[in-house]
């Protein structure tokens, strides 16, 4: 039974995953708008995807913290801040921070443009393996938090003047916003639409 | 509900829409897309005693989580702590409140909103489904939970908790407060709530009593 909802007149709905017959315009369960495609979706998360990008780029060239050790200031970027943890030996720390705040951004905005790409341009390439590779951009997508976490509890802990002092950057915001972007850019897809591009003879893909 | 026996074993995949056939599984078993592998449904374990009880406990350890001391710094003869809530503000008064509003709403606002909204939805399980009133209010507060669970990240800001003390240990010393122990506490017990909680069983509750 390789039958897709839309052949045989049913919808899910986007809220509640309840079955509805694709007549109804609203959800019988939860009262949500049904929608058996949702085609501007794509749009929306092209414009999401593209806007992260661009602010991918300020988020890796500028200082994402400042710190004054000594009254010597030292201005980060993610970049030299992982360097400099793998100079103080702490080789597993940086690898950790280098997965959530260079790793997993990358990942999701190149793994994300693919999967648009797939989809707007009807690219063969397997659909299982770009569902997989979505599954799991979706769920890696919120380590990234992982870095503003790390400089909000610096800069509240570190606040000694001259001596110690510790406070976030321009990059901190569009840190900030590119984990935001790509977060909706993925969660406001509807993934339906790769799969209606099956040709019968590769429903195995 | 007018549906038929056929119409009823049969569900839809979320993410690509392929119509499958529901079958019985045995507990502890995840059915997945044949398609996509995308996960479908599995055998709800949705024990509503339990669950009260695993987020009462979560609300206890929740105020000390965010209001005790994570971290605290000794730098030459100075003693320094930090609570959650304090790292969101420290750099909402930086000027950074993109990254405040961050912080805040998956550390702080998120966690204490979906403990709230899941303590809501059992007692009206429990105690408040014959009326109207109560009924709509559980719909609302199943329609919200999906972005309430997204939005709670409890387990990366423990994870952050190691990687900032070592980076700091760089300087002077640092230590654990109370504090970082609610917040694994909290946690873990919430952890183990959103396993037990199953959204499916718990509209099926609110449907049954139609």
């Amino acid at each position: 039974m390789k039958q897709q909802g839309k052949d045989i007149g049913l919808c899910l709905c986007k809220v509640c995953r309840q079955l509805n017959s694709s007549d109804l315009t609203h959800c019988q369960r939860c009262e949500a708008e049904l929608q058996v495609r949702d085609y501007s979706s794509l749009q929306k998360s092209w414009a999401l995807l593209i806007t992260a990008a661009i602010l991918l780029v300020p988020a890796n060239i500028y200082p994402i913290t400042m710190l004054t050790n000594q009254g010597q200031v030292r201005h980060d970027t993610i970049f030299s801040g992982i360097l400099h943890l793998v100079h103080s030996d702490m080789l597993p720390i940086a690898v950790i921070v280098f997965t959530a705040s260079i790793l997993v951004p990358w990942i999701k905005i190149i793994g994300l443009s693919i999967y648009l790409c797939a989809i707007s341009f009807d690219i063969p390439i397997s659909k299982k393996k770009l569902m997989v590779g979505f599954h799991i951009i979706e769920w890696i997508g919120r380590w990234s938090m992982l870095d503003l976490f790390v400089i909000s509890i610096t800069v509240a802990l570190v606040n000694m003047g001259q001596l110690l002092d510790a406070k976030p950057a321009p990059a901190a915001t569009a840190f900030a916003l590119v984990i935001l972007l790509t977060q909706l850019a993925a969660k406001v897809l509807d993934t339906r639409l790769l799969w209606d591009r099956l040709e019968p003879q590769d429903d195995t893909n | 509900m007018h549906e038929n026996a056929a119409e009823n074993s049969v569900i839809l995949c979320r993410s690509c829409d392929l119509a499958v056939r529901k079958r019985a599984l045995p507990s502890g078993v995840r059915a997945l897309c044949p398609r996509c592998s995308t996960a479908l449904y599995d055998t709800p374990y949705c024990s509503v005693n339990g669950m009260l009880a695993l987020c009462i406990s979560a609300l206890v350890f929740y105020f000390p989580a965010n209001f005790l001391p994570v971290l605290e710094i000794h730098f030459f003869g100075s003693i320094r702590t930090t609570t959650v809530f304090q790292g969101a503000f420290a750099v909402f008064d930086q000027g950074y409140w993109v990254v405040g509003l961050a912080v805040l709403a998956a550390a702080v606002i998120g966690p204490g909103l979906l403990l709230l909204s899941i303590l809501t939805q059992i007692l009206i399980v429990k105690w408040g489904l014959s009326r109207l009133f109560w009924r709509n209010s559980l719909k609302q507060l199943l329609k919200f939970h999906g972005v309430l669970s997204q939005l709670t990240m409890l387990e990366i800001y423990v994870i952050s908790f190691l990687v900032s003390s070592f980076q700091l240990s760089d300087f002077s010393d640092i230590y654990f407060g109370m504090g970082t122990f609610c917040f694994t506490m909290l946690f873990l017990v919430t952890l183990f709530l959103q396993r037990e909680y199953d959204l499916e069983h718990m509209w099926t509750l609110l449907e049954g009593h139609r």
